[in-house]
């Protein structure tokens, strides 16, 4: 076990965000999903602790990534899985939201694991199910805590040890859960958070964020551990926010040039799906600092653990 | 109608307390305010040291009828008004149909009368339909009984309506009642443009975008010498403006909310955003909020108004980006206020609030309405009781409001209204109170 991972008693049901982990905690959670990453690696991926466990992936808005590495972490540990698909958004208005909390829970679900477009979502449906547990895969822009562990657990397999280090995010923070969620479980663990992107994409009083903002991403990312590019949604330039998406790229796209400015070997992140060309350069997405894919792999293991720890696993 | 005599009551006659009086009501009015007054074919009434106060005046509510009835309707809503302490309620015009038009202002009134419970008085629309073109037949509507004209919901769309509005309705009729904001700075706005929006990532409401709006209203005013009535203030910068226009001697009021001057961002945050603190204007910074309480005190605010948004529960419990904005607040705001002024504000006196729920509020209606608010020999007897001593604990779900959610449902307060008079008549009484 490393210096840093202590015992802990695992406290939580839901996970609505990342502010609810304490460094310990976060900690305890990478070291399970290193044991959980082993499974990956077997011959036969599957153990037994949620044997018995209905899973529903909940999921308001498409989101296959998300989805399908949910559904993998949750067959390897034995759960039953159901995958409810709503399209269309809830205002349409076939059934409220706490309708449909109360139909799962009538069904005897056991994990509730939802993605959904609103901000608070997430929390909503917890505070109307009494038996089964939430899970976030995104509320709005607001949080998105698996993918910050799954940064957070990416980065920790590389750097050990992420007390001091610093960490660049360069994008649209303004719309971003991944940003939200990112900037508080990198806190907690001690690095240093800077921000950057255009203007019109940063939150007013970002200093409520705790973490500074560079308008030049090259100050942003000097001597940075670690670089992480938010994806940038095309529409966004039609809101007017930025005049044109080559002009995004020319100044805040990471090319190897902008990756120079960084620490030697810095590792270059992204949650995906990438805008080759937009946010990333495909030299800085497919080079050797890249750890794009298993940033992927990293997120059934953490989602192994999280569902292992709150799903019932260790009752 | 009988005669009731209030004795042993400690009597805020709109302005101030003053001390060792009794108040005989008779024949719907006040006839007299002096000591040892003769009881003799009165119903006493013994308040052994309560407060006795002008009933409540409500600038700003909503009550979704004609057209939103399953939300709210006006028999409720002025049941509900009666419950909460306030014998007067101004009526929003942002209905389906909108009031534009003398005979829903006529609809209004007499549902209003109907319900047997507060005075109802209806605002009607600055435009046809409300849709923000053509003026609507003030004239008409003031005949009628409005007593405010608004497009609330909304600004006045253009700053030609806006003026053409002030010129046409001058000093002598009702006034015009603006709800400030630039919508273009609103479009899918959730929350306050600050903490709030940053740590949630809802699309803010910036504080500008109030100050844009209440700087045009201003500088209409000055250019036709109209009455403009900024309603549901929340920014510290627009009420700056404010402050200025009244130095400089425009004819320019404005109101607040017990929201506003209660809660602010941080509850959104802490509640895990949900969806009962959703209310537009939006909860602003701590900043904002203790402007506001400046602004009591200095007199740049004139009135405390409710702006009583009730939604059923289908609509209102809703993760928060889905919800409607809004938040009833009638059956509880009086207490809200008092119970939190006593808590952050010990020293303010409770004089300075209560005018600012009753006299000051009444100043800003039409000739006939001058009189509420006050407790003196002539007037209305419109008459709240209040308890200071009381403590309850909100529950919705024992409103007469069909609104069954609000920022301080389960919280315990001090200090509540207890028995409503309206016209010398009793329309509520805590049960209790006895």
């Amino acid at each position: 076990m490393p210096s840093e991972v202590g015992q802990i008693v695992w406290r939580h049901r839901n996970v609505i965000d990342v502010d609810c982990f304490t460094r310990e905690e976060l900690y305890f959670l990478l070291d399970q999903a290193r044991h959980m990453e082993n499974v990956m690696d077997r011959p036969i991926k599957k153990v037994p602790v949620l044997r018995g466990k209905m899973a529903v992936n909940l999921f308001f808005e498409n989101s296959t990534r998300t989805r399908v590495s949910f559904e993998l972490a949750e067959k390897m540990l034995s759960a039953d899985v159901v995958n409810w698909s709503v399209s269309g958004s809830s205002q349409a208005k076939g059934e409220t939201m706490r309708d449909t909390a109360w139909t799962l829970e009538a069904m005897g679900a056991d994990i509730v694991v939802m993605r959904h477009g609103a901000v608070g979502s997430a929390q909503y449906l917890a505070s109307k199910l009494k038996r089964a547990i939430v899970l976030n895969a995104g509320d709005g822009t607001h949080a998105h805590p698996t993918q910050a562990l799954l940064d957070l657990y990416t980065a920790w397999k590389h750097l050990g040890n992420l007390e001091g280090k610093k960490i660049a995010l360069v994008g649209d923070v303004l719309h971003s859960r991944v940003a939200r969620s990112d900037i508080i479980a990198f806190k907690t663990i001690g690095c240093d958070v800077v921000l950057s992107g255009p203007p019109t994409m940063m939150p007013r009083e970002i200093n409520s964020l705790g973490c500074r903002y560079e308008i030049d991403p090259k100050k942003a990312v000097e001597n940075a551990d670690m670089v992480y590019l938010l994806r940038i949604q095309k529409e966004r330039q039609q809101d007017g926010l930025f005049p044109s998406v080559d002009e995004y790229h020319r100044w805040w796209g990471a090319d190897d040039n902008l990756m120079k400015y960084a620490k030697p070997g810095a590792l270059a992140m992204h949650p995906g799906p990438i805008n080759r060309g937009v946010e990333i350069a495909s030299e800085v997405a497919d080079g050797h600092q890249s750890v794009i894919l298993e940033q992927v792999r990293s997120g059934v293991a953490i989602r192994m653990a999280l569902l292992y720890l709150c799903g019932g696993g260790v009752r | 109608m009988g005669k009731i005599l209030f004795r042993d009551f400690k009597i805020f006659n709109g302005t101030e307390f003053i001390e060792g009086r009794e108040v005989l009501v008779g024949d719907g009015k006040i006839s007299k305010v002096g000591k040892d007054l003769d009881s003799s074919d009165a119903d006493v009434i013994d308040g052994y040291g309560k407060i006795l106060s002008p009933g409540f005046v409500d600038l700003h509510a909503h009550f979704r009828d004609p057209g939103g009835e399953w939300n709210e309707d006006i028999g409720s809503g002025a049941r509900a008004g009666a419950a909460g302490g306030f014998t007067t309620l101004i009526a929003m015009p942002n209905t389906r149909p909108a009031i534009s038009e003398p005979s829903l202002v006529e609809y209004v009134l007499s549902h209003g009368k109907a319900a047997g419970a507060s005075r109802i008085l209806p605002s009607g629309c600055v435009s046809k339909n409300r849709e923000g073109k053509e003026m609507a037949e003030l004239l008409k509507m003031a005949e009628a009984g409005a007593v405010f004209f608004t497009d609330d919901g909304a600004p006045i769309a253009t700053s030609s309506l806006f003026r053409l509005a002030l010129m046409y309705t001058g000093k002598d009729r009702p006034r015009i009642m603006e709800h400030p904001e630039e919508i273009s700075l609103f479009k899918g706005g959730q929350v306050h443009e600050g903490k709030v929006s940053a740590l949630s990532g809802l699309k803010g409401i910036p504080a500008a975008s109030e100050e844009i709006d209440v700087a045009r209203g201003i500088a209409l005013a000055r250019e036709t010498g109209g009455r403009v009535h900024f309603t549901h203030l929340s920014s510290a910068g627009a009420l700056g403006l404010i402050r200025q226009a009244k130095k400089e001697g425009l004819d320019v009021t404005c109101d607040t909310t017990f929201h506003h001057l209660t809660l602010n961002e941080n509850a959104v945050i802490n509640s895990g955003y949900n969806s009962r603190y959703k209310v537009n204007p939006p909860l602003r910074s701590i900043g904002d909020q203790a402007a506001l309480w400046e602004g009591m005190l200095d007199g740049t605010i004139d009135a405390i108004v409710t702006d009583h948004a009730p939604w059923h529960m289908d609509e209102k419990d809703e993760p928060f980006q889905d919800a409607p904005f809004g938040i009833a607040s009638l059956e509880c705001a009086a207490a809200v206020l008092i119970d939190f002024k006593n808590k952050n504000y010990p020293d303010v006196p409770l004089e300075l609030i209560l005018k600012q729920m009753t006299s000051s509020p009444a100043s800003l209606l039409p000739e006939k309405w001058q009189s509420l608010g006050r407790i003196e020999e002539g007037a209305i007897a419109d008459i709240t009781v209040i308890d200071m001593e009381r403590t309850r604990i909100v529950d919705c779900s024992e409103w007469f409001s069909k609104a069954r959610c609000c920022p301080w449902e389960g919280i315990a307060l001090t200090g509540w209204p207890v028995m409503t008079f309206l016209e010398g008549r009793k329309i509520w009484q805590d049960n209790e109170d006895l």
